[in-house]
C-alpha cells in the first residue's frame, strides 16, 4: 500500500485513492466545492489545491490519486507522495481562488437561506480576504425556476457543476446543463424538460452555496433556529435515513442523511415533502368516547376499562387490525392481544421507480410491511371476509395514513360493529367512524424499530414532543394486558419481541444506533 | 488578626449638638440659592444624552418600507433571547426578497445592552432614547412590528422629549 504524507501525517492509504479523500478521513480539512463522494471527480473549482513534492504546480487534491511508486522514485526514500495542505503557497492560493470565486458573488447572506450552512461563507471565512477589490459592477441575473420546486439564484452560484452531474449521473434525467460559456455560462434546465424529477430536492442540498433553492424552505427559517434530529423516512419501505430540522412543534425541513446500505446520500421528493400531510391535522389528544353520535372526552382508566369489558364480553370475537405505518413494537402488541383474528387494510401499492444510480423508490408506500409481518405471523390473507364468516362484532383498529378512504366492503363491516376501537392522532375518517378514540403519536412523533423491504431495521426517533395526553401506541396497548403481563419499557418490549422470533433478538436502541443492522440470519445480499 | 477598634468617644464640644446643627443647615441654605437639579417628572422630562440605548425601532427605508430583512442576526446577538422574528418573502419585487411577517421583541426580557444593533447588516434595528414605556401588563410590553415602526416615526426627528405632543401622561 502507498505510503502518503500529508503535512505532519504519515497514512497508507489504498492504491488509487485521492489525496482528499484520504485528507478527509484523517480530519485534515482540505476546502473543496465541486468535489461529492457520489458524483463524478471534474477537478473544476481549484477549492482544494494543495502542494504535492516534486510536482511544479499546486495540484487540485480531489483528482490526484495516490499510488505506489518504484522505490528510486520515493521521496525521502520512503513516502510515494509528500502533500502540504498548510503552507503559505496553499493558503495564499486559497485566497486568490476565494477571491475570483466572489467577483460576482452578492453579498447577501443576510437574506440567502443557505447562510449558517453555506460552504462560501465559512470558506471565506477561513481563508478569504476581509475585502474586495473587485470595483467593477456585478454581474446580476435575476432569480428563474428550474422546475416546480426548485429556484436558481444565477449571482450565487460558482458553477461547480454538481447539479448538472447529479441530473446526469444519479437521476439520469438531464435535465440541467452549464448554458453558455465563459463570463457568461450559467446553469439552466431544457426548455421542454423542468426540473421536476422526483429526485430534484436533492439539487438544493448538494449546492454549497445557496444558488439552488427548494421553494419549500426559501424564506422561512434560519438554520441556526432549528434542531436535528436522525430519523427514518415514512413514506415508502425503502426508508431513507435522513436528517429532520425543526423548531418548537414545528418541522421546517428534511434531509437526507448518508447511509450506504440504504439510500446512500439522498432521498426523494416524495419523503421530502411529505411531512407536509402531518401539519394543521385535527389532532386527537384525550380519549373519545361516542354517545349518541357525539365524541365527549374521558378519562384514560375509564377508556381502558370500557375497552376490557367489551373484550372480555366478546371473547374470542375480536379483530384486530394492524398498520404497516406503525412501528414494530405497536404490531407486536396488538398482534399478542388480539385473541381472535389479526389482519391488515388492503395495501397501499404505487408505481416502483429505479434510478439509474440504484436509488429506488419503493411500489409500498408504507414503512414497515415487512416488519409487521415479522412480528405478527398469525395475520390472515382477506380479514374482510374472515370477520364476515366469524361474526365478529368487537374491532381493534390502529389507524393508517391519514387521508386513507374506506371502501364499500369496510363501510359495511364498520356499520354493522357492537364495538370499534380506533388509535389515532387525528380525526380521519376512520377515528370518526369509531365509538373509542384512543390519542396516539402522529408519525413524526413515534418512536421504535420499523424494518424496510430489504430486511434492514431502523431506530425511528421521535422528532416532535407528545401532544395533549396522547401516548406513545406501545404504551397504550400495554395498558390493555393484564398487570403482570405488561412491559415495563420499550427496551424489555424489545428484549419479548426477541424472545419470540429470534431475527429480532439482541435489537437495542444502542446497538441499531443511526444507521440501523440487518435482520440476524436475514442478510441483505 | 483581629483588628481592635476604639469606640468613638464625644468630647464636649460634640456634646454640645449645636455646632454639627448649624453645619449641617449651612448646606441645607447653601443649595437653596443654588440652581435646582430635580426635575417634574412626569410634567418635564429629562433628554437622555446621545447614543441613550431606550426602546428599540425599525427603520423605514426611502420609499416607507420596512428596512429589516429577516435575517435573524439580532435575535441570534441577542444575549437575552427575547427577539422573535417569522421570515417571509416580501411583497415587493423590485430587489427585496425577503422581510418580516411578524417581528416582536419582549421589552421585560430585554436588557438594553444593544447587541441587536450592532449585529444588524441592514442598520435596521436601533434603540431610541425613549426611557419611559412601562405598561399594566406582559402582554402590552411585548412590541410587535407596527409598535416598533410607529417607533421610528416617533423619533426620526430626534425630538421626541422635545415634541410636546409626548408630553402628556399615558393613561
Ligand atoms: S447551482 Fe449550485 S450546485 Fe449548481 S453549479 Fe451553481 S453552485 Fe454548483
Ligand atoms: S425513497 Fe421512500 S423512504 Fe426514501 S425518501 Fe423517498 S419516500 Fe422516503
Ligand atoms: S438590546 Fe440587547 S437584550 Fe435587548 S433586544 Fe437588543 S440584543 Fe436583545
Ligand atoms: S439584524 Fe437587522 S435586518 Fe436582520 S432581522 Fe434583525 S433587524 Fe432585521
Ligand atoms: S474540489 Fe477539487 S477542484 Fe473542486
Amino acid at each position: 500500500m502507498p505510503l502518503l504524507k500529508i503535512d505532519d501525517l504519515e497514512i497508507e492509504v489504498k492504491n488509487g485513492t485521492t489525496v482528499l479523500e484520504a485528507a478527509l478521513e484523517n480530519g485534515i480539512d482540505i476546502p473543496y466545492y465541486c468535489y461529492h463522494p457520489a458524483l463524478e471527480i471534474v477537478g473544476s473549482c481549484r477549492m482544494c489545491l494543495v502542494q504535492v513534492e516534486g510536482m511544479p504546480k499546486l495540484q487540485v487534491s480531489c483528482n490526484t490519486f495516490v499510488g505506489e511508486v518504484p522505490p528510486e522514485r520515493k521521496v525521502d526514500g520512503n513516502f510515494d507522495m509528500v502533500v502540504q495542505t498548510q503552507n503559505d503557497l496553499v493558503i495564499q492560493e486559497r485566497k486568490n481562488i476565494l477571491e475570483f470565486l466572489l467577483l460576482n458573488h452578492p453579498l447577501d447572506c443576510p437574506v440567502c437561506d443557505q447562510a449558517g450552512e453555506c460552504y462560501l461563507q465559512d470558506y471565506s471565512f477561513k481563508f478569504g480576504n476581509a475585502h474586495s477589490r473587485f470595483d467593477e459592477d456585478k454581474r446580476v441575473r435575476p432569480n428563474e425556476y428550474l422546475g416546480s420546486q426548485i429556484v436558481i439564484n444565477h449571482n450565487r452560484c460558482i458553477l461547480c457543476s454538481r447539479c448538472t452531474r447529479f441530473t446526469r449521473e444519479i437521476s439520469g434525467t438531464s435535465e440541467l446543463f452549464v448554458d453558455e460559456r465563459g463570463y457568461s455560462s450559467k446553469i439552466a434546465a431544457l426548455e421542454d424538460r423542468p426540473l421536476n424529477n422526483l429526485l430534484a430536492g436533492n439539487v438544493a442540498d448538494i449546492c454549497p452555496v445557496g444558488a439552488l433553492l427548494s421553494t419549500d424552505y426559501v424564506h422561512k427559517n434560519r438554520i441556526w433556529n432549528l434542531q436535528k434530529k436522525s430519523s427514518v423516512c415514512q413514506d415508502c419501505s425503502v426508508g431513507c435515513n435522513i436528517d429532520a430540522f425543526y423548531q418548537k412543534r414545528k418541522i421546517f425541513r428534511l434531509n437526507p442523511r448518508e447511509n450506504q446500505d440504504v439510500n446512500g446520500y439522498f432521498m426523494c421528493d416524495i419523503g421530502r415533502y411529505g411531512f407536509h400531510r402531518f401539519e394543521d391535522l385535527e389532532r386527537v389528544t384525550r380519549p373519545l368516547f361516542k354517545s349518541n353520535g357525539i365524541f365527549s372526552e374521558i378519562s384514560w382508566d375509564t377508556a381502558i376499562e370500557k375497552i376490557g369489558d367489551k373484550f372480555n364480553g366478546a371473547e374470542e370475537k375480536v379483530a384486530g387490525v394492524l398498520s404497516p405505518f406503525h412501528t414494530n413494537e405497536t404490531n407486536f402488541m396488538l398482534g399478542r392481544l388480539i385473541k381472535g383474528i389479526i389482519g391488515t387494510f388492503p395495501h397501499i401499492e404505487d408505481e416502483e421507480i429505479t434510478y439509474p444510480s440504484g436509488f429506488r423508490i419503493s411500489s409500498d408506500r408504507s414503512p414497515n410491511k415487512r416488519g409487521m409481518h415479522d412480528v405478527c405471523p398469525s395475520i390472515v390473507d382477506d380479514l374482510a371476509s374472515e370477520i364476515n364468516d366469524k361474526e365478529i362484532r368487537v374491532i381493534y383498529i390502529l389507524d393508517n395514513e391519514i387521508d386513507k378512504e374506506i371502501d364499500e366492503t369496510w363501510n359495511k363491516i364498520l356499520t354493522k360493529m357492537d364495538f370499534i376501537v380506533v388509535q389515532a392522532y387525528a380525526m380521519t375518517r376512520l377515528a370518526k367512524s369509531a365509538h373509542l378514540i384512543l390519542p396516539g403519536l402522529a408519525p413524526f412523533e413515534r418512536e421504535g424499530t420499523i424494518t424496510n423491504d430489504q430486511g434492514r431495521v431502523q431506530w425511528l426517533r421521535s422528532v416532535l414532543p407528545n401532544n395533549g395526553e396522547s401516548r406513545p401506541d406501545w404504551e397504550i396497548l400495554n395498558l390493555l394486558y393484564k398487570t403482570g403481563e405488561r412491559f415495563s419499557d420499550i427496551n424489555e418490549l424489545m428484549k419479548g419481541m426477541g424472545e419470540q422470533f429470534p431475527s429480532y433478538s439482541g435489537m437495542t436502541f444502542f446497538k441499531l444506533g443511526d444507521q440501523g443492522l440487518p435482520l440476524n440470519g436475514n442478510l441483505k445480499t | 488578626m483581629a483588628t481592635i477598634i476604639k469606640s468613638y468617644e464625644p468630647t464636649f464640644w460634640d456634646k454640645l449638638y449645636i455646632p454639627a446643627l448649624v453645619q449641617g443647615l449651612l448646606v441645607t441654605f447653601k443649595h437653596l440659592l443654588r440652581k435646582k437639579v430635580t426635575i417634574q417628572y412626569p410634567e418635564e422630562k429629562l433628554i437622555p444624552p446621545e447614543g441613550y440605548r431606550g426602546l428599540h425601532r425599525l427603520n423605514k427605508d426611502a420609499n416607507g418600507r420596512i428596512k429589516c430583512v429577516a435575517c435573524d442576526m439580532c435575535s441570534a446577538a441577542c444575549p437575552a433571547d427575547c427577539i422573535d422574528i417569522i421570515p417571509g418573502s416580501s411583497p415587493w419585487d423590485d430587489g427585496k426578497e425577503r422581510y418580516p411577517v411578524s417581528f416582536e421583541i419582549d421589552l421585560l426580557k430585554c436588557i438594553f445592552c444593544g447587541f441587536c444593533e450592532m449585529a444588524c447588516p441592514e442598520e435596521a434595528i436601533e434603540l431610541t432614547e425613549i426611557y419611559d414605556f412601562s405598561d399594566y401588563t406582559r402582554e402590552k410590553l411585548i412590541i410587535d412590528k407596527d409598535g416598533l415602526l410607529d417607533v421610528y416615526d416617533k423619533t426620526k426627528d430626534k425630538n421626541y422629549y422635545s415634541n410636546s405632543q409626548n408630553l402628556t401622561i399615558k393613561e
